[in-house]
């Protein structure tokens, strides 16, 4: 693709062109400019060059105009705000690198610019031939394209059926037979509500109204949600900040909350997006909408924020996290690159980074106190919701915060708010709407020239620039949502068929940029992403359609099919792996989870003791703190909360096996398992079947139930040898052990 | 380890992996830990790998640039001398590590592909920077097995990505097991749930076996499943950790000067200098070194000091040095030095400063920098390859990371040629497509 940069400051300033030059100015270039950029210039700036430098060309004025990877070059009339002016003065940029020019030159220089850079070498460059690049793939519109022809014309049941077989068809294989019904259940329920079925439930998983249940259920925001939150990297505390400072952040749960009411009401994620980005600036018709679109906005605040504590960067690193998040979660692009060079694969100039930090530089990130502690982020205010109920401190975390007071007192709250006052992390428009200046190389104190506000042109219809009174976050939002981007729709229905196929059509969900994996289904891909868009970005109608398709429904084999031709074994997520123990020991609490643990504390959680506490809440209401996640949930490969995380790493680890085997939460519940078995049925084999349908939803086979009578009896007597005084207190019982192993045993944590 | 186990063990490792192909080795296609002897000479027996994640800057520490001409150009700030009978020129930075020059083997000409921390770093660990493969210490495991059947066979202390430390596609029990995730309190890293007493041991044992019977009968009912052979191994590998892991984990017998030695708890964290906690980190390498781990990381960063570059080096220079020595020190007294193989580097190097300008700042720089390796059969007292004189290029010697990968592998008895999986039709090597050169020079 031909990318060239366009020249944002033509209309505010222009070069004199040839026409309008006067014999003196033009006298002027030729003795003193064009030798001078000639000699000293030309080896490193210029179409002859072997490698130019910062990508910037000096030999053509609209290339000064267009410039390099730090910005134009000059700002006709301008010295002071001159690159090129700056670079041969030695003030901040070093031009030439090897030796300073005689000032005489220099001057010369600083008097061709004031007088407006008249140059007559007006023909543009054709950059195209110094950098061909194949068409990105992913920046071409999204098609529509027919689902193709297959041969075995019975077997689709849904157009994305199409796609999948032809595929298969044409590669001569086949797909696998269909799942059975119990397979089926269990598949679709960990898939949309991440609970395991009711055991002694029966309704026919194929049909429609079935699905349609399920996607009733409050659950199934929960589940969803949970795959939102890890692409807004969301936690409960800023993380290590580098100096070792992890501030709380009380308020972040209304945002969980938020993002689960939003799926489970089915917000069309055009809609969803709006108000994530934007939702202050959206006009609302009920004071409860107005609350509800400023808690979307907490999407911008939670990200991991370095210490302010001698860190001239600090703001554009909140920055940084923003346009990261944009870029990679819903654009599945790496913007982030672009701060500090053009991006070296992807068509992202530096110059547009700055358009977008220029957004959120007028606007004001609202994260809260930071635990009111110095070094770390400033205190800010959060936005006051008008109908939310307020959330006082708990009581549970009172006497370890008693017992460990901050070892710095925290400073006096910046902004006071009554208790009463119920609060939430976002932001909102800054005092001063104002572009961001180019910063060379990312660093904070060497800047180009200012860069108005905008997007990236490689995605089209950037053209609407923000007004001077808008930071630009509104008119962001609708550019990111439009029919004609061609990334956010895409990057979005592939996150979702990830979720339900095991890997994705793009298996680099968050990056869909020349460095990442091409689609193993172009069109599938597209097909999805149109009519996405065409059923009004509803996502409960996209997972309808996914898990109603023939492709979906297939068996499970072990491995991944390139091709989509089986289901894979999929190892369930951290949280459906508790949120499945607890069900089966017949603990699991199905009730939202209110507020968090944290809240009303403004707190260091690196000065305190581990603060999570034993719940049988759903585990996506645990305490969710950077760097102190849950140990409940860290052996199966939590995300750190610090990136955008599309894709979870499933790996499996000797660490696993030892929680399993000693995590006091296991354990615990293996020992209230193990009572309740022992309650509900008289005599050894009911209680193994309960225990067994209890986790597996499935009657233990007779080798099974003669192994388990096997276990029990030797376990008595292992247990029975060792005497009572001589084990610590807690210790379990054989069927205790018993429950343990089934809760430990990997049909439990895998779903075919 | 109870023979039950063991036959336990092999019956897995029969019933699943049938799709690796395997040469280079003596024997089937592995999939356990059990000791394999190398197929040729091995002059090291295990790694140690000091991850110096972000950048360190070599131009400061061992590859001497001195002002040369009369025009200022790029070189070095710290000062430096010549140290111990070979002449190695060494920082003033580096005091204690300076003691055993005539141990070092120092490479100033490796180069790398990239200079985007990411995707070199997993580019150091993998051979890939982009798509996932086994990690290094994997491949090490998975060609010699491990001494101590009780431990994993590669240990990851204060990792940062779990990509870095992957079997991927090996068999998941060659994976590292991490102990310690960046940002953490390293003072207090552990391996988690280690012990447990609410069972007898007896009972423990027999209740290992129920759980894995039933993660057979779970994966016999669809036949050979890899994922679930790693879920068997690792469960079994788990249980076993436990009767060692403990004890080598608890500093708390080690003799107060011991720890003075190491610097273990002195946490000084600068600039881009994290508390690694890096003298722990030092002594619990040499302690499960000598308790027969094959390969042991460990991590110190970020070395990535773009802004006050004096202050945050000095920083990350002081925190590492005498723990490094103190390894030396005891590796050598332990006469482990001779076949255990020392790695010190990251994943790329940084461009020097220039005298009399005012700038404090450094970048990225893939195309020269240093690493150094000491015991494990390298030549000791030498450095090999030559940089340009502002340190900008390798002049003499180039060593890619293909090459270090495969020197590495050469010294443990491994030929990279060889060392390979085929996975999903495609063979997979530590050296990938180009394959690497052993680098002969530095073979002692």
């Amino acid at each position: 693709m031909r990318f060239v940069p366009v020249p944002l400051l033509l209309a505010a300033a222009l070069p004199l062109a040839a026409a309008d030059m006067t014999p003196v100015q033009r006298a002027f270039f030729e003795a003193k400019i064009r030798p001078a950029l000639v000699k000293y210039c030309y080896e490193c700036h210029s179409q002859t060059a072997d490698k130019v430098g910062g990508n910037l060309l000096l030999d053509a004025a609209p290339e000064m105009l267009a410039g390099g990877d730090s910005g134009p070059a000059l700002v006709p009339g301008e010295p002071d705000a001159s690159l090129i002016v700056q670079a041969v003065r030695y003030d901040g940029l070093e031009m030439p690198p090897k030796k300073r020019l005689p000032p005489t030159v220099v001057n010369d220089f600083i008097e061709w610019v004031k007088m407006g850079a008249p140059d007559p070498r007006s023909e543009p460059v054709n950059r195209a031939e110094r950098a061909p690049q194949e068409p990105l793939w992913s920046l071409q519109p999204v098609a529509d394209p027919p689902p193709p022809a297959v041969r075995a014309a019975a077997w689709p049941r849904d157009p994305l059926d199409h796609f999948l077989l032809a595929a298969l068809e044409q590669a001569g294989q086949a797909p696998v037979e269909d799942a059975d019904p119990a397979a089926l259940r269990r598949r679709l329920n960990f898939d949309l509500l991440g609970l395991p079925p009711p055991p002694d439930e029966e309704g026919d998983p194929r049909d429609p109204a079935y699905i349609d249940r399920l996607l009733a259920s409050p659950h199934f925001g929960e589940k969803w949600g949970r795959h939102w939150l890890d692409v807004a990297r969301y936690a409960e505390s800023n993380g290590n900040d580098g100096l070792s400072r992890n501030a709380s952040f009380p308020h972040a749960w209304r945002y969980r909350d938020y993002v689960i009411a939003a799926f489970n009401d089915d917000l069309p994620y055009d809609r969803f997006l709006l108000e994530q980005l934007a939702g202050d600036l959206l006009p609302a018709e009920t004071p409860a909408q107005r609350d509800r679109q400023l808690v979307a906005t907490g999407l911008l605040a939670l990200g991991a924020k370095p210490a302010k504590a001698m860190n001239d960067n600090f703001e554009m690193d909140v920055i940084a996290d923003q346009i990261g998040l944009v870029g990679s979660g819903l654009l599945g692009l790496s913007v982030g690159c672009a701060r500090c060079h053009d991006h070296k694969t992807d068509p992202i100039p530096t110059r547009e980074y700055y358009a977008l930090a220029g957004i959120f530089r007028s606007t004001e990130t609202l994260w809260g106190a930071a635990a009111r502690q110095a070094l770390t982020a400033p205190q800010t205010a959060l936005h006051r919701l008008q109908t939310a109920a307020p959330a006082p401190p708990r009581l549970e975390l009172e006497p370890v915060l008693l017992a460990n007071p901050p070892r710095r007192p925290p400073a006096a709250p910046a902004f006071p708010q009554p208790p009463e006052a119920a609060l939430a992390m976002g932001v909102r428009e800054a005092k001063k709407i104002e572009d961001c200046k180019l910063h060379i190389g990312g660093e904070a104190k060497r800047f180009g020239a200012s860069v108005p506000r905008g997007f990236l042109s490689a995605l089209g219809g950037h053209e609407a620039a923000p007004g001077p009174t808008q930071s630009g976050r509104l008119e962001l939002a609708r550019w990111l949502t439009r029919p004609e981007n061609p990334l956010t729709a895409r990057v979005f229905v592939n996150r979702v068929w990830l979720h339900l196929f095991g890997q994705g059509l793009v298996a680099t969900p968050d990056d869909f940029g020349v460095a990442g994996a091409r689609p193993s289904h172009p069109e599938l891909l597209d097909h999805l992403a149109t009519r996405f868009m065409r059923e009004g970005w509803s996502v409960k109608r996209l997972i309808r359609a996914l898990v109603l398709s023939r492709g979906y429904q297939l068996a499970a084999r072990p491995g991944e099919h390139p091709l989509f031709g089986h289901q894979p074994r999929r190892r369930l997520e951290a949280e459906a792996i508790r949120d499945a123990m607890l069900a089966a020991a017949g603990e699991l609490d199905r009730q939202p989870g209110v507020g968090s643990l944290i809240q009303g504390r403004d707190v260091l959680i690196n000065e305190l003791p581990p603060l999570h506490r034993p719940s049988r809440q759903r585990s996506l209401y645990l305490l969710l703190l950077r760097n102190a996640m849950p140990p409940e949930l860290t052996p199966f490969n939590l995300p750190d909360a610090t990136a955008v995380t599309g894709s979870r790493d499933r790996a499996t680890l000797a660490t696993q096996a030892l929680y399993l085997l000693n995590n006091p939460f296991v354990v615990g519940l293996s020992q209230r398992f193990g009572a309740r078995v022992q309650a509900a049925a008289p005599g050894t084999d009911a209680r193994v079947r309960f225990a067994y349908r209890s986790t597996f939803g499935r009657t233990p086979t007779d080798g099974e139930m003669q192994q388990a009578r096997d276990f029990l009896r030797e376990a008595d007597l292992m247990l029975a040898s060792t005497a009572q005084d001589e084990g610590p207190a807690g210790r379990s019982d054989a069927w205790a052990a018993f429950c343990q192993a089934l809760l430990s045993a990997s049909e439990l944590r895998y779903v075919d | 380890m109870t023979p039950l186990s063991r036959r336990q063990m092999l019956r897995t490792a029969s019933c699943g992996f049938g799709y690796l192909a395997l040469s280079g080795l003596a024997g089937a296609a592995p999939a356990d830990l059990a000791l394999r002897p190398p197929l040729q000479r091995a002059r090291a027996r295990r790694v140690i790998f000091l991850n110096m994640s972000g950048g360190p800057a070599q131009l400061d520490t061992f590859d001497y640039k001195p002002q040369a001409g009369k025009t200022p150009h790029a070189g070095s700030i710290a000062e430096f001398r010549r140290r111990g009978a070979s002449g190695l020129w060494i920082s003033d930075l580096l005091p204690n590590l300076a003691r055993h020059a005539d141990k070092l083997c120092v490479v100033r000409s490796m180069t790398a592909d990239t200079s985007i921390h990411a995707q070199s770093m997993l580019q150091l660990h993998t051979g890939d920077r982009l798509r996932p493969c086994p990690s290094l210490g994997a491949w090490v495991a998975y060609g010699l097995g491990t001494d101590n059947q009780n431990l994993p066979g590669f240990i990851s202390f204060n990792t940062a990505k779990p990509a870095e430390y992957a079997a991927a596609q090996l068999p998941a029990i060659y994976g590292g097991t991490p102990i310690g995730i960046n940002g953490e309190d390293m003072s207090l890293a552990t391996l988690a749930d280690i012990r447990g007493d609410h069972l007898p041991p007896s009972l423990k044992r027999r209740q290992l076996d129920l759980i894995q019977s039933l993660n057979r009968g779970h994966q016999n009912a669809r036949g050979e499943d890899a994922q679930l052979d790693g879920v068997i191994q690792a469960l079994e590998l788990g249980f076993r950790m436990q009767t060692e892991a403990p004890d080598l984990l608890d500093l708390s017998r080690e003799p107060r000067v011991v720890l003075e030695r190491y610097r273990v708890g002195k946490n000084h964290a600068v600039g881009t200098c994290k508390a690694s906690d890096f003298g722990r980190q030092c002594l619990l390498a040499r302690r499960f070194c000598e308790a027969g781990v094959r390969f042991i990381e460990i991590t110190h960063g970020s070395w990535d000091q773009h802004t006050d570059h004096r202050r945050d080096l000095t920083a990350n220079c002081a925190t590492t040095d005498a723990p490094i020595a103190a390894l030396l020190d005891d590796l050598d007294a332990r006469g482990l030095l001779e076949d255990t193989l020392v790695v010190w580097g990251g994943e790329f190097g940084r461009p020097g400063l220039t005298p009399g300008k005012d700038k404090d700042q450094t970048g990225h720089q893939h195309r020269a920098f240093t690493f150094w390796l000491a015991g494990g059969g390298v030549k000791a007292g030498h450095a090999h390859g030559e940089t340009s004189h502002d340190g900008s290029s390798v002049v003499d010697g180039a060593v890619h990371f293909r090459d270090l990968h495969a020197t590495i592998l050469h010294l443990l008895g491994l030929d990279h040629d060889n060392l390979a999986v085929v996975s999903g039709g495609r063979r997979i090597r530590l050296t990938g497509l180009q394959g690497g050169r052993v680098v002969n020079e530095i073979l002692g």
